[in-house]
């Protein structure tokens, strides 16, 4: 099941504003989307780990916020909190950058009438993370053939070491990256000015419309319930009944 | 399409008197092959910017003189309209390609021309059968190997289909089986009448189908032969101007097997990894290797050498591999040293991860390794062999007895490749045993007393030099 990437940027704008702002409830109704379209990626284990995790951290939240439980408690509590706010945004995203691919989103954008100049930047910016993990393991191999670990004595002793281990080689080598990227891009004919093609085909389906118009109802409701001060049941009982 | 490059200098800096170039001409006619050799910091890569426009286009810097494409000089030009003719790969494969996947890598350049999708698809096709890369199709970039990565970059060039080629050391990181590879995709072009234009100080693979080897020194072209009258000049010759000789020495012919009964080693067992159980990526039941020598590991891209090594450092494995690597006392030092230093000075470096910290033995230590009189230095800002120095460096105040390197010598030039070479048995001298993932045959019969082959996970061959 394949979406145009300007639904795929639809769908992550708001699906982020309703999962940042609306109850859990609205949450899993918004990414239920990617979810199931990962499914039709054959993401299963990604899917299934991000559900337990999820789950884990709702049910833990939801089960111990009214308790006294202590100092270490309430950090594992707002652990818990961020996590379940912080996971469904992490899904939306990884969908839209697992799917996408650059000239794909290229054609999206300048389909929109944005730019070259705002969308070189920020395909370069989707180009990156793969990048980033990759060198991001490179330098932890490397910290700990070093002996430096990320819970020790000496860590604790000075947290801003370990950061500083981890950042300094990281922007170093992701700099110089970056550089010898737009050489690359640029030798091959990349330019503010120039028409690009794209051999992907770039346009809207039945699905894109299925998407628009579910992730269109679900922030309707949620826009609408809060106004009323009344939860989602009520609306839909109210709909049906 | 022919290129003149006429009359130039070129500095980075606004300052004239310290050019990277001076005073450069060169002619180079259509369909002609021409190496641009040199030792490190020449300006031969200088030179092929020149060619793609890079300068004075990208890079800032004072240029005098001219650089004409045909009739056109490239001053006038953009780089957008440079591309149309020139193609270029360069020597970092993790670094050139814009896409995730393959096929729209292959396409990029044809896309930014704002070329017909349909013959876009054409072409990808037909670019892809040339350079036998089918079984790349449809693949993430990120999961290829180097060589792979390379062959794409290649075949991304030739879907323009430029009249010039410029390959900036495109073999640094390739074993010899990918590089002969490499040396067939440039006939191809030649053979079709293109200019190619490379950068390199490893010329075997050039032997064939270069027209005119072009040395640069302190740049300015010093003098020029033909592949045939550089090699009557002998290897000797080559080496004294720091090139990599043009006959590849086969480990095997200066091989003297010795049949001595070694009398230390440090063994590993049971050497095994797979993702899945049904293929395992390495089977290895027994490695031995001699105390306190060198040993070689050679074999191909993807053949599993730099997952026995992962395992051999205890960074891969099981708990218990990753345990008995830690007792034993292993170091690795890395292909891309810049991964691995993390602090403010050189001192610190060494320091860091010794115990208990003896600011005189680090010293003793840097200076065994020519590093004294950069300790205070920030390790960043050192070059590329210092930085490695100084990752051994810290290696050998660790205690470690086991030293691992992988590729310490890909991109290097023969001098440095010896200076390497001379570290690495100084480190032996002092008692280290060190384990080398090398391509490099040069280094091989300098330095190591011991040498193992590995295919498909396995050993294949194992003997004494």
């Amino acid at each position: 099941m394949k979406l145009d990437p300007r639904t795929k940027l639809f769908l992550a704008i708001v699906a982020n504003s309703v999962i940042l702002s609306a109850p859990p409830v609205y949450s899993v109704l918004m990414f239920a989307v990617p979810a199931i379209l990962l499914l039709f990626e054959k993401k299963w284990k990604f899917v299934l780990a991000f559900f337990s995790l999820y789950l884990a951290a709702v049910l833990g939240f939801e089960h111990l916020k009214t308790m006294d439980v202590g100092r270490v408690g309430t950090l594992a509590v707002s652990t818990m909190m961020i996590v379940s706010r912080m996971m469904p945004i992490t899904i939306v995203l990884y969908y839209v950058m697992q799917t996408t691919k650059a000239n794909e989103f290229m054609a999206g954008m300048s389909r929109m009438h944005v730019p070259n100049k705002v969308t070189i930047p920020l395909t370069v910016m989707i180009r990156f993370f793969p990048t980033v993990f990759d060198e991001s393991r490179a330098i932890g191999n490397a910290m700990k053939m070093r002996g430096i670990r990320l819970f020790s004595l000496q860590t604790l002793k000075n947290p801003f070491a370990i950061l500083e281990y981890r950042l300094i080689p990281l922007l170093v080598s992701l700099t110089k990256i970056g550089d010898e990227l737009s050489v690359a891009a640029s030798t091959r004919g990349l330019a503010p000015e120039t028409r690009r093609t794209c051999i992907v085909p770039v346009g809207f389906h039945a699905q894109d419309l299925i998407v628009f118009v579910y992730c269109l109802i679900v922030a309707a409701c949620f826009v609408i319930a809060s106004r009323a001060k009344q939860s989602i049941f009520d609306i839909i009982s109210a709909i049906f009944c | 399409m022919n290129i003149s490059i006429k009359n130039v200098s070129f500095s980075y800096t606004d300052c004239i008197d310290d050019a990277v170039l001076k005073d450069v001409n060169l002619q180079i006619e259509s369909g002609e092959c021409v190496v641009l050799a040199g030792e490190s910091g020449s300006g031969k890569t200088t030179i092929s910017k020149l060619i793609n426009g890079l300068i004075p286009l990208y890079q800032s810097g004072t240029m005098a003189g001219d650089v004409l494409l045909g009739d056109k000089n490239t001053a006038d030009m953009t780089l957008a309209e440079i591309s149309r003719h020139v193609g270029s790969v360069f020597q970092n494969p993790r670094s050139q390609f814009f896409n995730i996947d393959t096929d729209s890598e292959i396409a990029f350049g044809c896309e930014n021309l704002g070329m017909d999708p349909e013959e876009i698809r054409e072409r990808v096709n037909r670019v892809v059968k040339e350079i036998h890369i089918e079984h790349l199709a449809g693949r993430n970039i990120f999961h290829l190997s180097g060589g792979e990565k390379q062959k794409i970059a290649c075949a991304s060039v030739n879907a323009t289909d430029p009249d010039i080629f410029v390959l900036d050391e495109p073999s640094a990181n390739l074993d010899l089986k990918t590089i002969a590879d490499l040396a067939e995709i440039i006939k191809l072009w030649k053979s079709r009448g293109k200019t190619v234009v490379v950068v390199e100080h490893r010329l075997h693979y050039l032997r064939d189908v270069a027209d005119r080897i072009v040395y640069v020194k302190d740049g300015r072209i010093d003098c020029e032969w033909t592949p045939a009258e550089l090699e009557e000049k002998g290897p000797e010759y080559a080496a004294s101007l720091g090139l990599r000789s043009l006959r590849l020495p086969s480990v095997v012919a200066a091989l003297e097997e010795r049949a001595q009964s070694i009398a230390e080693t440090i063994t590993f067992r049971n050497l095994t990894f797979s993702y899945q159980k049904k293929f395992p990526i390495l089977d290895i039941p027994e490695l031995s290797l001699p105390k306190g020598k060198i040993t070689a590991l050679l074999g191909h891209n993807g053949a599993g050498k730099s997952t026995l090594a992962q395992l051999v450092c205890g960074l891969r494995g099981s708990w218990s591999q990753k345990r008995a690597a830690r007792k034993l006392g292993t170091y690795l030092i890395m292909q891309d040293v810049n991964h691995q230093l993390f602090t403010e000075s050189v001192l610190d470096e060494v320091l860091l991860g010794m115990k208990p910290k003896d600011e005189s033995a680090a010293l003793e230590i840097l200076d065994s390794l020519n590093l004294k009189s950069y300790a205070e230095k920030h390790p960043m800002a050192l070059s590329g062999g210092q930085k490695q120095r100084v990752a051994i460096a810290s290696g050998v105040s660790s205690n470690r007895d086991l030293i691992v390197f992988d590729e310490p010598t890909s991109g290097l030039d023969y001098r440095q490749m010896l200076a390497v070479s001379a570290t690495l048995k100084a480190l032996a001298n002092r008692g280290k045993t060190l384990f080398v993932i090398t391509h490099d045959p040069e280094l091989v019969l300098n330095c190591c007393h011991h040498v193992i082959r590995m295919d498909h996970g396995r050993i294949v061959e194992q003997y004494s030099l």
